[in-house]
């Protein structure tokens, strides 16, 4: 196993098995079998950035590392694409980090 | 990858990690729960809740499960601890047999 990313929308993380050469539209398609969302309904976002990424291009290309944070978002029935959303943990520990850089 | 390759770790604030099997299967407990015949009847649904755990730590878990499938698959590389985890780590990583 090369790597795996994180892939996150409101209470929910898929850690995804994945290698860098692998194209955002294969990760896509796993997402297809675990969340029965049709590929078309899904936009991956890198969180570190804020980045939308393309279909067409490899993790790699767009600097999506091992333990990346990807936020999905779905189409909505109007057909525009939800904001992202992550709801984070209010334990303890998240509690020390205000900024939000220590995922 | 199939959905059955899967299972869903529930963690004490109702957050859900879904990972591979295999990587859930670093933990001895969660390993047996998935193995044993009779079966714990959340594993048949692919789910197992963990009431005690917070979701930071299962979520440091979770990433332990899959640096420790890196690491055997040749990649040498540390797995950092930010020290105000340790101890509930540790109870949870002895709970989990990992």
């Amino acid at each position: 196993m090369a790597m795996y990313i994180r892939v996150k929308r409101i209470k929910t993380t898929y850690f995804i098995r994945c290698d860098p050469t692998e194209t955002i539209l294969d990760i896509k398609e796993k997402l297809h079998v675990l969340i029965e969302q049709p590929v078309i309904n899904q936009r991956l976002i890198l969180v570190g950035t804020g980045e939308v990424l393309e279909d067409s291009k490899t993790l790699a290309d767009q600097k999506v590392e091992n333990d990346a944070v990807v936020a999905l978002t779905l189409r909505k029935d109007d057909n525009e694409f939800e904001e992202v959303n992550i709801v984070r943990p209010n334990d303890f520990y998240q509690s020390r980090d205000g900024d939000g850089g220590n995922w | 990858m199939k959905k059955e390759d899967t299972v869903k770790l529930i963690s004490a604030e109702g957050f859900e990690f879904v990972i591979d099997k295999e990587a859930a299967m670093v933990s001895q407990t969660i390993y047996n729960m998935l193995t044993s015949p009779g079966s714990f009847a959340e594993t048949q649904h692919g789910e197992v809740t963990f009431p005690e755990i917070s979701t930071t730590i299962l979520e440091k878990i979770c990433k332990y499960f899959y640096w420790h499938l890196q690491f055997a698959s040749g990649k040498e590389t540390e797995f950092p601890i930010e020290p105000e985890l340790t101890l509930e780590l540790m109870m949870a990583a002895n709970y989990l047999h990992t």
